[in-house]
C-alpha cells in the first residue's frame, strides 16, 4: 500500500488526523463536525460555489471553503466562530430575498437543507422589500419537475448529469439574478438514472412527480432496505406512511451503488402495496379450496407434499432465507427448483463503478442459484407425472399452465394467487420482501439486509416462517424464532456464507466467499 | 421560459416567431457547416487541442450567417463539435452578443455604463428610441429594421457614447448625430 | 499621447507613441519603426534570461491586479513535458478602462511581438490572445497582423528561421465582463461558460486545457519589446527616487466629465492633480470636479481632496484610499448624481455576474434593486445599513472579486456623498435631476 501522508490539523478544538488531500469539510465529518453545505456532495466534482461552507482558518486572510481547501499541518479551523456564523447568515440571507415562501406547499418541508440551516443559523426576519424574481414551473420530462423559483443554483443536478450520468441533458441558462437550471427545448430528462437530481437538490427546487403532494416528510417512517427490482441490490430507503409504501430512495453505499438509485427501480414500489393479495390461508376441503386456519392450511399441504417428489418453482424475489428453506424441502423430498426471471434493457451509471439497472430484474437471482435454483425461461418444464408443484410466489402465465398443471397436486405459497391452476391443495399467504426481514445476495455476490417496512395484510405470514412451519409438519427439525436463526443455518450448510450473520454483514453488506465464480465474472 | 427582465431589457425580444424555430416559415433548418463554412471551422480546430474550444467561434459563424442562433442551429454546432445541444444552449445563454432570437436588420447597442452615463448616454439611446420609431428597449421596430438596446462599457469611454450597430463600432455618438447616422442605413 | 488629442510635453510617450500613426499598423511601417528587433533577440537567449530581465525591470501587471510580471513567467516549470500556453487578456471591459484597444487597433504588431516573447519566455508554443466580441476595430487589426506576421514567418511552426514554434492565434469573446478574470476567460477559451474558478489550482500549475498558462494584459506584453530593447534599467528610471516598486510608464484612460478625455501615457508616480488639471484640461466649462474614480470603477470612489494629493503608482493611490487598477479614470463633476452612477455601476456588476456565487449572483442584483429605489425617491434611512451589509457579505467570501467590486462603489459613496444619499431619501427625489426631466 502506497504511503499516504497523514496530515495533523484542529478544528473546532477537536484534533483530526487524515490523509494529505482531504478537504476540511471531510475531515471535519471525521470528527462529527458538520458543517453546513449545499452545492458540495461526495458523490459529485466539488463546485465550491454554494459559499456555505465558508470557515475561519486562524492566519489565513480570508475565509476558505471548506469543500475546496485541502487540510494543511496544524491549521487551526473554526466552524462556529462569528465570522463564519455571520458569513453563513449572510449566504442564508441572499439565498432567501427571491425564494419564495412556499413551505406549506413545498414538498421538501421537513427535508429542506434551507430550512434546517436557516433554523439553526438564519436571520429571523428578512429585510428584502424589493419584487422577488418569478419563473413558472417547468416539466424536465421523466419524473422531474423544476420549480425556478426556489432554486439555489447549487448546480448539484447539472453536474450529477454531466460526471455521473455522463449525459450533460442540463444546463445552468442566463446570468447573475436571471440564471436558472435550463435544458435543451426538446430534449427531456429520460435518462434511466435522471431522478437522482431530485434526491440531490437541496431544496424543493427538483421535485418528484410521482411523490408530488403525496405525503409530508415528517409522516414517514423509514426503513433500511434494498431495492429489489434488479440484481445490482441498490441499498434503498423504503418510506411508509401508514402502512403504504409511498417512496424509495437510495441509501448510501460505496461498494454498491454510492449515492444513486435508478428511475426504474425508484418509482418501482407500488406492486409492494398490492390490493389483490392472498390473505387468508386456504386448503382444499371436501372438494373446494376454502378459507382455513393455518394449521388446518399447512396440514392439508404437507399431506399433498408427504412421500411425493416437489418441484419447487421459486421467485427469485424470495429471501436468502426463504430460498434455503424450500432447497431443503427440495432435498428432503428429492425434488427439483426452477425459476424464470424477467429481463429488459441493462442501465448503466457509468460514473460510478460497476453500477447499472441489470437486466435481470429481480433481487435475488444469484441466491436463488446458490441454493441449487435453475435458471430458465421454462420452469414448470420439470414436472413429472404425480409430482407436487410448490409455486413460491412465483408468476404463472398462460403459457405455463399447460406443464404446470400436469403436477399431482400443487401447493401455493404466495402473495398473490395465480390463475388458471388445477388442483391447488393448499395456499399459504405471505409476505413481500417489504413486510419481512431478509437478505439478498446481489449479483457480484453481495449479502445484503432489508429490514422490515410494513405490516402485511390479514393473516399473511413471512415465507421463512410458513416454510418452518411445512418442514416441521414434514419432520424436519427446525428451530427458528427469528430470521437470524434461519441465515444462521444457511450459512453453516453453505460454504459460500460461511462465516457470515446478521451482525457481521450489518446494513452494508458483505460478499460471500468466491463471490465472483458465485455470479459470474466481474467486468 | 421567459427570461426575467429584472436588468432591464438587455436581451432583445421580436416580432418574429419564436419557439422551435427550425421550422421558420415551414421551412426545414438548412445547416450552416457545409462547404466554405465547415473548412473554416476544420481549420479552426487545427488551433486548440479540443473541440470544444471552437465553440464560440463556431456560435459567431452561426449568427454571422443568419443573424442568430436557433435551437436547430445550437443543435448543429452541439452535432458538430460532438457536444450535446443542452450544453451549447448553456454557453449561448451565457454571452450576451448571442441573439438567440431573430432581431432587426440593424441591432443597435448603447453604451449607458457611468463612464457615459455621466457623459449623456441615456439621451443618446432615446434619441435612437424616438427616430428609429422604437419607442421600447429590446422591441424591434414594426418595419423590422430596427432594435436598440443598452448595453454595458463597450471599452471606449473617452470617446463616448459609443454604438454598436451590428458589428460596426461607432465613437462619439451625441444625440445630434442620431438621425444622420439612421439615414445611412438601409 | 493624450489621444485622441495631441500628445502633451509632461507625457512619455512609449507603448503609445504611434497611436493615431496609420503606417504603425502595417507590417513593413512597424519594421521602419523597430518592430520585431526585441523577437529576433529574444528568441536567441535563453527563457530564464528573459524571464530575469523582465523580473529585474519590475514590470507588473497592468490589467488591474499589478502581480509581478518576470515573477509570474518564473511559476511556469521548464522542462516538465506538459503543453505550456500564453493567454494574452485583450477583454477589456472594466467601465472607465480603453487602452488595450488603442494598443491593438494602432500598434497590433507591437502586440504580437510582446506575446511571441512572453510565450517564448514561459515554454509556450502557443499564445491565444482573448479579445472581446465588441472590439470590431481591434479584431480586425489584431487577426490581419497576425496573417502578416505568419506569412513571414515571424510567428509560426518556424519563427524567425529558428526552429522554434511560436503560434499566435486571436480568439473572440461574446460580450461578457467576468471573462476578463483570468480563470473564466481560460474556462471561456475552452468553449465554456465563463465561470471563475477555485484556486488551486493556479493557472501556472492547471490551466487552459488542464495545462500550465500565463495569462497576461495586453498592456503588460506591449511593454515586453521595450524592456528587452532598452533593458531593465532604463525601465526602471520611470518611477519616484522614493518608490522603486512601481516602475515603466501606464496608459490612463481618462474618461467622464474631462476637458480632454483619452488615453494619456506618464511615468509611474506623476503628480495625479497636475495630471487632471493640466495634462485633462481640467472640467468642463462652468463645472467643478467632484469625484474621480483612478483604476477603474472597481476601485475606492476618490473626493478631489484625496485625488488632488495622490501620485499615480500602484502604492501612491493605495495612501489616498484607492487603486492603481487598471488605471481607467472616471472623472465625475458636480453636475453629476452619485447615488445615480452608483446606482448605475450596481446594475452593471448585477448583469455581469456569472451565477456562480449565492453572494455575487444575489448581492449585486439586491444592491442594485435599493441603489435605483433610493435615487426614484424611495429609500429609507434603514437601507444605510442594509447596503452596508449586503456590501460585507459580498467582500472576501466569493471565488473572484465582481462582488467585492460591486460593494466597492456603494461604500465610497456611503462614506463620503452620504448627504447625496440622504437628499434622495428625506427629499423623496433626486436633487440632480431638472425640472424637466423629473
Amino acid at each position: 500500500m502506497a504511503d499516504v501522508k497523514t496530515i495533523n490539523l484542529t478544528i473546532e478544538g477537536r484534533p483530526v488526523a487524515v490523509a494529505e488531500g482531504t478537504s476540511l469539510l471531510e475531515a471535519a465529518r471525521t470528527v462529527g463536525v458538520l458543517i453546513p453545505h449545499y452545492c458540495y456532495h461526495p458523490g459529485l466534482p466539488v463546485a465550491g460555489v454554494c459559499r456555505m461552507c465558508l470557515v475561519e482558518v486562524e492566519k489565513a486572510p480570508k475565509l476558505a471553503p471548506a469543500c475546496a481547501t485541502s487540510v494543511a499541518e496544524g491549521q487551526v479551523v473554526h466552524v462556529h466562530s462569528e465570522p463564519a456564523r455571520e458569513a453563513r447568515k449572510g449566504v442564508l440571507e441572499m439565498l432567501l430575498i427571491n425564494h419564495p415562501l412556499d413551505c406549506p406547499i413545498c414538498d421538501q418541508a421537513g427535508e429542506c437543507e434551507l430550512q434546517d440551516y436557516t433554523f439553526q443559523e438564519g436571520r429571523k426576519d428578512s429585510r428584502y422589500k424589493e419584487p422577488k424574481r418569478f419563473n413558472p414551473v417547468e416539466d424536465f420530462g421523466g419524473d422531474v419537475m423544476y420549480v425556478p423559483n426556489r432554486c439555489i443554483l447549487c448546480t448539484r443536478c447539472v453536474r450529477f448529469m454531466d460526471d455521473v450520468a455522463q449525459d450533460p441533458v442540463l444546463n445552468v441558462s442566463e446570468r447573475g439574478d436571471r440564471a436558472y437550471i435550463g435544458k435543451f427545448e426538446e430534449k427531456d430528462l429520460t435518462h434511466p438514472w435522471a431522478g437522482n437530481v431530485v434526491e440531490l437538490c437541496p431544496v424543493g427546487a427538483l421535485l418528484s412527480k410521482d411523490f408530488l403532494n403525496k405525503a409530508r416528510a415528517w409522516e414517514l417512517d423509514r426503513t433500511a432496505s434494498i431495492c429489489p427490482n434488479c440484481t445490482q441490490g441498490c441499498n434503498a430507503i423504503i418510506e411508509t406512511r401508514d402502512n403504504v409504501v409511498v417512496r424509495m430512495r437510495p441509501r448510501a453505499n460505496a461498494d454498491v451503488n454510492e449515492y444513486f438509485l435508478c428511475d426504474a427501480g425508484r418509482l418501482d414500489y407500488r406492486w409492494m402495496n398490492g390490493q389483490n393479495r392472498l390473505d387468508l390461508p386456504k386448503a382444499r376441503q371436501g372438494g373446494a379450496l376454502a378459507d382455513a386456519d393455518w394449521d388446518v392450511a399447512l396440514g392439508a399441504a404437507a399431506a399433498a407434499i408427504r412421500g411425493k417428489r416437489t418441484v419447487v418453482v421459486a421467485s427469485p424475489m424470495l429471501s436468502n432465507e426463504t430460498l434455503h428453506l424450500l432447497a431443503r424441502l427440495i432435498k428432503a423430498t428429492g425434488g427439483a427448483g426452477a425459476f424464470r426471471v424477467a429481463t429488459g434493457p441493462e442501465a448503466p451509471l457509468p460514473g460510478v463503478k460497476d453500477l447499472a439497472l441489470r437486466a435481470e430484474r429481480a433481487a435475488n437471482v444469484a441466491g436463488a442459484e446458490l441454493m441449487g435454483f435453475t435458471k430458465t425461461d421454462t420452469p414448470f418444464s420439470g414436472l413429472v407425472d404425480g409430482d407436487v408443484l410448490v409455486i413460491a410466489d412465483h408468476t404463472v402465465t398462460d403459457a405455463d399452465l399447460a406443464a404446470a398443471n400436469r403436477a399431482g397436486a400443487v401447493v401455493v405459497i404466495g402473495t398473490t394467487m395465480p390463475a388458471g391452476l388445477s388442483r391447488v391443495e393448499a395456499v399459504l399467504p405471505i409476505t413481500n420482501f417489504s413486510e419481512e426481514e431478509g437478505t439478498f445476495t446481489n449479483l457480484r455476490g453481495r449479502v445484503q439486509r432489508f429490514l422490515q417496512a410494513k405490516a402485511a395484510p390479514g393473516l399473511a405470514r413471512p415465507s421463512w416462517f410458513v416454510l418452518s412451519d411445512l418442514l416441521a409438519s414434514l419432520g424436519q427439525a427446525t428451530d427458528y424464532f427469528v430470521p437470524s436463526d434461519v441465515f444462521t443455518a444457511l450459512a453453516s450448510s453453505h460454504a459460500e456464507f460461511a462465516g457470515l450473520s446478521y451482525d457481521t454483514i450489518g446494513l452494508r453488506g458483505l460478499p460471500v466467499l468466491g463471490a465472483a465464480q458465485a455470479a459470474g465474472a466481474a467486468p | 421560459m421567459a427570461t426575467s427582465k429584472e436588468m432591464g431589457g438587455l436581451h432583445a425580444e421580436s416580432h418574429a416567431t419564436h419557439g422551435s424555430s427550425s421550422h421558420l416559415h415551414g421551412e426545414p433548418y438548412q445547416p450552416v457547416f457545409v462547404g466554405a463554412r465547415r473548412q473554416e471551422l476544420d481549420e479552426l480546430m487545427t488551433r486548440y487541442p479540443t473541440k470544444m474550444a471552437v465553440l464560440l467561434p463556431a456560435l459567431w459563424m452561426v449568427q454571422e450567417d443568419r443573424g442568430w442562433i436557433s435551437e436547430a442551429a445550437m443543435a448543429e454546432v452541439g452535432e458538430v463539435l460532438s457536444l450535446t445541444p443542452a450544453y451549447v444552449k448553456g454557453v449561448v445563454t451565457f454571452y450576451t452578443m448571442y441573439h438567440q432570437h431573430p432581431v432587426g436588420k440593424h441591432f443597435i447597442q448603447v453604451c449607458t455604463t457611468s463612464p457615459c452615463n455621466v457623459c449623456g448616454a441615456e439621451d443618446v439611446v432615446n434619441a435612437f428610441l424616438t427616430h428609429t420609431k422604437c419607442g421600447e428597449l429590446g422591441v424591434t421596430s414594426e418595419d423590422g429594421r430596427f432594435t436598440v438596446i443598452e448595453v454595458e462599457c463597450l471599452g471606449a469611454c473617452g470617446f463616448a457614447t459609443p454604438v454598436m450597430i451590428n458589428s460596426d463600432f461607432i465613437e462619439s455618438v451625441t444625440p445630434e448625430k442620431v438621425p444622420d447616422l439612421l439615414s445611412k442605413l438601409t | 499621447m493624450g489621444y485622441p488629442h495631441a500628445p502633451h510635453a509632461r507625457e512619455t510617450l512609449v507603448l503609445s507613441k504611434y497611436f493615431g500613426d496609420r503606417e504603425a499598423i502595417g507590417l513593413d511601417g512597424w519594421r521602419k519603426r523597430g518592430g520585431y528587433v526585441a523577437l529576433e533577440k529574444a528568441l536567441g537567449m535563453t527563457p530564464a534570461d528573459i524571464v530575469a530581465i523582465v523580473k529585474d525591470s519590475g514590470l507588473r501587471g497592468r490589467g488591474g491586479a499589478g502581480f509581478p510580471t518576470g515573477l509570474k513567467w518564473s511559476f511556469m516549470k521548464p522542462g516538465d513535458g506538459k503543453p505550456h500556453y500564453l493567454c494574452c487578456n485583450a477583454d477589456e471591459s472594466e467601465p472607465g478602462t480603453f487602452k488595450d484597444r488603442e494598443i491593438m487597433r494602432w500598434t497590433p504588431h507591437a502586440l504580437i511581438e510582446g506575446c511571441a516573447i512572453g510565450a517564448y519566455a514561459i515554454g509556450a508554443e502557443t499564445a491565444y490572445i482573448y479579445i472581446r466580441g465588441e472590439f470590431t476595430e481591434p479584431l480586425a487589426r489584431m487577426e490581419a497582423a497576425v496573417r502578416e506576421a505568419r506569412a513571414a514567418g515571424i510567428i509560426g511552426p518556424n519563427a524567425m528561421g529558428t526552429g522554434k514554434r511560436v503560434d499566435v492565434w486571436v480568439h473572440k469573446g461574446a460580450g461578457a465582463y467576468i471573462c476578463g478574470e483570468e480563470t473564466a476567460m481560460m474556462n471561456s477559451l475552452e468553449g465554456r461558460r465563463g465561470n471563475p474558478r477555485i484556486k488551486p489550482p493556479f493557472p501556472a500549475v492547471a490551466g487552459v486545457f488542464g495545462q500550465p498558462t500565463t495569462i497576461n494584459n495586453v498592456e503588460t506584453l506591449a511593454a515586453v519589446p521595450h524592456i528587452l530593447n532598452n533593458g531593465a534599467e532604463w525601465y526602471k528610471k520611470f518611477s519616484r527616487p522614493d518608490n522603486p516598486k512601481s516602475t515603466g510608464t501606464k496608459l490612463w484612460s481618462v474618461c467622464g466629465n474631462v476637458a480632454r478625455p483619452g488615453n494619456y501615457e506618464v511615468v509611474m508616480g506623476f503628480p495625479f492633480k497636475d495630471f487632471l488639471y493640466d495634462l485633462c484640461g481640467g472640467p468642463l466649462p462652468g463645472r467643478k470636479f467632484k469625484a474621480v474614480i483612478p483604476g477603474g470603477s472597481s476601485v475606492p470612489i476618490m473626493n478631489m481632496e484625496e485625488a488632488e494629493a495622490a501620485l499615480m503608482d500602484y502604492e501612491g493611490m493605495v495612501a489616498k484610499g484607492s487603486m492603481l487598477g487598471s488605471a481607467g479614470c472616471i472623472v465625475i463633476d458636480d453636475a453629476q448624481c452619485m447615488v445615480k452612477q452608483i446606482a448605475r455601476l450596481a446594475r452593471f456588476y448585477a448583469h455581469e455576474s456569472c451565477a456562480q456565487c449565492t453572494q455575487c449572483r444575489e448581492g449585486t442584483a439586491w444592491t442594485t434593486k435599493i441603489m435605483e429605489r433610493i435615487e426614484a425617491g424611495q429609500g429609507t434611512v434603514a437601507d444605510f445599513d442594509t447596503l452596508l451589509e449586503i456590501g460585507d457579505n459580498m467582500t472576501g467570501k466569493t471565488i473572484c472579486v465582481l462582488s467585492d467590486s460591486c460593494a466597492v462603489p456603494v461604500v465610497s459613496g456611503i462614506q463620503k456623498w452620504r448627504h447625496e444619499f440622504e437628499a434622495h431619501i428625506t427629499g423623496k427625489r433626486c436633487p440632480f435631476r431638472t425640472a424637466a426631466a423629473a
